[in-house]
């Protein structure tokens, strides 16, 4: 029988050598002998995302890396996931997510993705090539707090700028707060177009997106005062 | 001194000052330095086109840096602590407010320095020389009441008695002058012929004087070739950076100009790309005595997005899936519609697209090879900011093409220390394995400033046959105990040092390689090699399969083929079998300037199938693939057996060797 530390660093070196096969067996140990999945998650899985993430941005790992990383931390998750009792996952918020239309590129959104994974966040993803309009009813239909848009060419940055004018139109940036960030799009475009934030890569995007509904939280608290 | 004092300056006014070239002028209040710089002539390294993205454009502020406008964020991502303590900015992002004069030293390395641009392309003879203008001189006998015929008639009748020539008709341009003109020579005139339209008369005998204009407008570089159509040889070459490079360093972004600013962004680029067209042809001009009036056909060759911008055609489709261009064949139309310098009645040709983002640069370079119907199977490869790749033969019924986003990483943009070829630019570096010393090469035999393609192509494959990298791209950071030359950077970054600072122009800073700069390399060889992979998957041939491969394009020819192949830019083929073809882009629009054959062969050729247009990112495994090929030399070592002995060699990568036992044994 393995020590509840010892487990927990396994899961994050799972991780971190992006093995899938010992994320899995850890996963199970981990519940076997009677770690809270929520700690195994934090502690364990999202720890060495951490770690992972701090290595790409010191460019010591590089895309392949990460995505099996990434695919190593979901392996994790599909175990301890549904053994996690309602309200403990204590989710820190809700992200659309996705690459806009008429784009395919979604190696950088899969990284931001397993990055906001890590960090605690529920995220939808809603793909690559999404239409504008799926973007606005996936943001109404979720109730999301923050939609977050990547792409990596030029012409299709104008789709960033077309879901940003819908969202406005129907009220909804009242409640949901935008982030934009891919290899053409800068932080001059989103003053253009008033996107919430950027992030210029994945580390950054999950550091925006924290502040994006801390800043969410702080409002509601304000209305609930007042 | 005296002089600048007695300069009266308005309230909106100041002064820039170019050091060490001594330029100065007066400008608006707000004046953008990079803009000042161009109007004064002095030359200021930018890739991006002055939107602050690229970060060569560094100045150093000498006076008046409190009277800038305050330093943008994205300066802040170029500059280093020092640099921006010693008052550096970036030009493209810097206005000066000075109420007198800003001193601006402009550094070494923020030099442009001569340009390399490549015009040569391997010289193909065609099969006859047989171009759209020809020219007859007649002679003719002035009307009187018994003969009385019209002037067109007349001219017509003695084409026909004197050279045999029929069934060919005037246009109407010509027809305006024709009265003067066949009066004032005395009815002695040379008829100048494009394909059976007369387009000009003019006066006395001037069938030696006949000469056509051939150019290629790359996204970066255009290349210009003035020919003597009745020898068909080149008489002057010129070249140019795209003027429209201030509109975007990659064609999307030209696009999304456009876009933004709709036709006036359209006339914009156009007009912008035709000045320097122009600039070329009277360089062209001047270098051979020659006018442009006696310049009576054109030819051009560029990728869909340039044709768009060129004959402004509305571009915004060809961006959006299913990237379809407006038109495949090759368009004639007048010279003068385009304002492309020539005879007033020139025509203009534009060779046929091929699909999406490949356009007739690559028409040029299949009239070139051939490949279409060639009997051993081949590729031809275009390197540049969008890379073009096609495969095929004459029993595969042709040739497939694919275009890929290689991006301008090769053209020293996203590279630290990146730079184009110009004087100063590390060319070529060689590693010693042992000590991990380096030798290079550098441009105009000046002290280096940077570094270009061919020599990022070489430092990338110099650290990795040496160990300095490892198959993933990563450091290893152990040898830093063997040598300072490797080290973590200021950013926490790793780095190479390829040159100290004592032994560099500016004597400011070490040139380093840095491991984002591996990065950028690694994303941009990927993009290749994918699209290159994916074909050869379509067409279920292997790279062995390949026997001869073509490297065309801006920097090919100085590209070490070895280095290439062993950072796994594309497959891994015999050396014996890549052809380095240069600008065939350029020597394809030279053979249709002067064999209509060649126009019409290529033309046929496309209609009936034979070249075709694949869009590659609709392959199903086209990420598995991308990520594969970022590894070098890839991921699936069996592809690269060649290298794989090399590197057994050299003994420099025991991962690989450990990798290599594990997909044995899974075998």
């Amino acid at each position: 029988m393995s020590s509840r530390e010892e487990v927990l660093n396994k899961l994050a070196e799972a991780v971190i050598n992006g093995d899938t096969e010992l994320a899995k067996s850890m996963a199970e140990e981990a519940l076997k002998i009677g770690i809270e999945p929520w700690i195994a998650i934090t502690q364990g899985l999202a720890a060495g995302m951490k770690v992972v993430g701090d290595k790409y941005e010191a460019k010591e790992y590089f895309l392949p890396e990460v995505l099996m990383s990434a695919d190593a931390m979901y392996a994790g998750l599909d175990v301890l996931l549904p053994h996690l009792k309602a309200g403990e996952a204590g989710v820190r918020g809700k992200i659309v997510l996705g690459v806009v239309e008429g784009d395919i590129h979604d190696i950088g959104k899969n990284i931001v993705k397993a990055m906001l994974t890590a960090a605690g966040f529920e995220v939808i993803d809603a793909g690559r090539d999404v239409p504008v309009q799926k973007f606005v009813e996936l943001v109404e239909k979720e109730g999301a707090h923050v939609l977050g848009m990547s792409t990596m060419m030029t012409p299709t940055l104008l789709s960033m700028k077309r879901v940003e004018e819908i969202l406005r139109q129907r009220g909804l940036k009242e409640r949901v707060k935008t982030i934009i960030g891919g290899g053409t799009v800068t932080d001059e475009y989103r003053e253009r177009i008033g996107s919430d934030a950027y992030g210029k890569d994945a580390v950054e995007a999950v550091d925006k997106v924290k502040m994006l509904i801390q800043s969410i939280l702080a409002a509601a608290e304000l209305v609930k005062k007042e | 001194m005296a002089l600048e004092r007695e300069v009266k300056l308005r309230e909106d006014e100041t002064i820039v000052v170019f050091q060490p070239y001594g330029r100065r002028d007066i400008f608006k209040k707000g004046v953008n330095l990079l803009e000042a710089a161009k109007r004064l002539g002095v030359d200021i390294s930018s890739i991006c086109g002055g939107r602050g993205l690229c970060g060569k454009c560094k100045v150093k502020v000498i006076k008046g840096y409190e009277h800038l406008n305050p330093l943008q964020e994205s300066e802040k991502k170029f500059l280093t602590g020092e640099e921006m303590k010693e008052g550096y900015r970036l030009a493209c992002l810097a206005q000066s407010y000075a109420p007198f004069e800003a001193i601006i030293f402009v550094p070494e390395r923020s030099r442009v320095g001569k340009q390399r641009l490549q015009t040569e392309g391997i010289e193909v003879p065609v099969k006859r020389l047989n171009p759209a203008i020809r020219k007859y001189f007649v002679k003719m006998k002035p009307p009187t009441l018994e003969d009385a015929t019209y002037d067109d008639e007349r001219v017509l009748r003695a084409l026909a008695e004197q050279h045999g020539i029929v069934n060919v008709d005037f246009d109407w341009y010509t027809l305006r002058t024709l009265p003067k003109i066949l009066r004032d020579a005395n009815w002695e005139v040379t008829v100048v012929l494009w394909k059976n339209k007369i387009i000009a008369v003019e006066p006395g005998d001037t069938t030696s004087r006949c000469f056509g204009f051939a150019c290629d407008i790359g996204s970066t570089k255009l290349a210009g070739f003035l020919m003597d159509l009745n020898t068909g040889k080149v008489v002057s070459v010129a070249a140019r950076m795209n003027p429209q490079i201030p509109y975007g360093e990659d064609i999307l972004t030209r696009l999304t100009y456009v876009l933004f600013n709709e036709w006036k962004g359209l006339e914009d680029l156009q007009k912008a790309v035709v000045g320097g067209i122009n600039e070329m042809i009277d360089e062209c001009c001047q270098k051979a005595n020659v006018k442009p009036e006696e310049i009576y056909e054109t030819v051009f060759v560029g990728n869909t997005a340039m044709m768009m911008y060129f004959l402004k055609i509305w571009p915004e489709y060809v961006a959006k899936a299913p990237y379809q261009p407006p038109r495949l064949s090759g368009v004639d139309l007048p010279a003068r519609e385009i304002g492309v310098k020539s005879h007033p009645n020139a025509n203009l040709y534009y060779l046929d697209t091929i699909g999406g983002w490949v356009g007739a640069d690559n028409v040029a370079n299949m009239v070139v090879t051939k490949l279409f119907e060639s009997n051993e199977l081949g590729m031809c490869i275009d390197v540049g900011t969008n890379t073009e790749i096609g495969i095929g033969c004459r029993e595969m019924g042709g040739v497939l093409y694919s275009s890929c986003a290689s991006g301008p990483a090769f053209e020293g943009m996203m590279i630290k220390y990146g730079m184009r070829a110009a004087d100063g630019a590390i060319e070529k570096i060689t590693i010693d394995p042992e000590t991990l010393e380096p030798i290079y090469r550098v441009i105009g035999d000046v002290k280096p400033v940077g570094i270009c393609g061919s020599g990022i192509v070489d430092i990338m494959a110099e650290m990795f046959k040496s160990g300095i990298i490892d198959w993933r791209g990563r450091f290893n950071t152990k040898l830093s105990e063997k040598t300072k030359r490797i080290r973590k950077g200021p950013d926490g970054i790793w780095e190479y040092v390829i040159a100290w600072k004592e032994e560099t122009a500016t004597k400011e800073h070490d040139i380093v390689f840095t491991h984002n700069d591996v990065r950028e390399i690694q994303k941009a060889k990927a993009a290749i090699h994918t699209a290159a992979s994916v074909l050869c998957k379509l067409h279920n041939v292997t790279e062995m399969d390949i026997k001869v491969l073509y490297v065309a394009g801006a920097f090919g020819n100085y590209l070490d083929p070895e280095n290439t192949r062993t950072i796994g830019m594309y497959p891994e083929v015999p050396i014996e079998r890549i052809k380095f073809i240069g600008n065939s882009a350029g020597t394809g629009a030279r053979m249709a300037l002067i064999s209509i054959d060649e126009r019409e062969y290529i033309t046929r050729a496309i209609k009936e199938g034979k070249i075709k247009h694949y869009e590659i990112s609709s392959y199903p495994k086209f990420y598995d693939e991308y990520l594969a090929s970022t590894y070098i030399p890839h991921k699936d070592l069996n592809r690269y057996p060649i290298t794989i002995e090399l590197i057994k060699r050299l003994g420099t990568h025991p991962e690989i060797e450990e990798e290599l036992r594990k997909q044995q044994t899974i075998k």
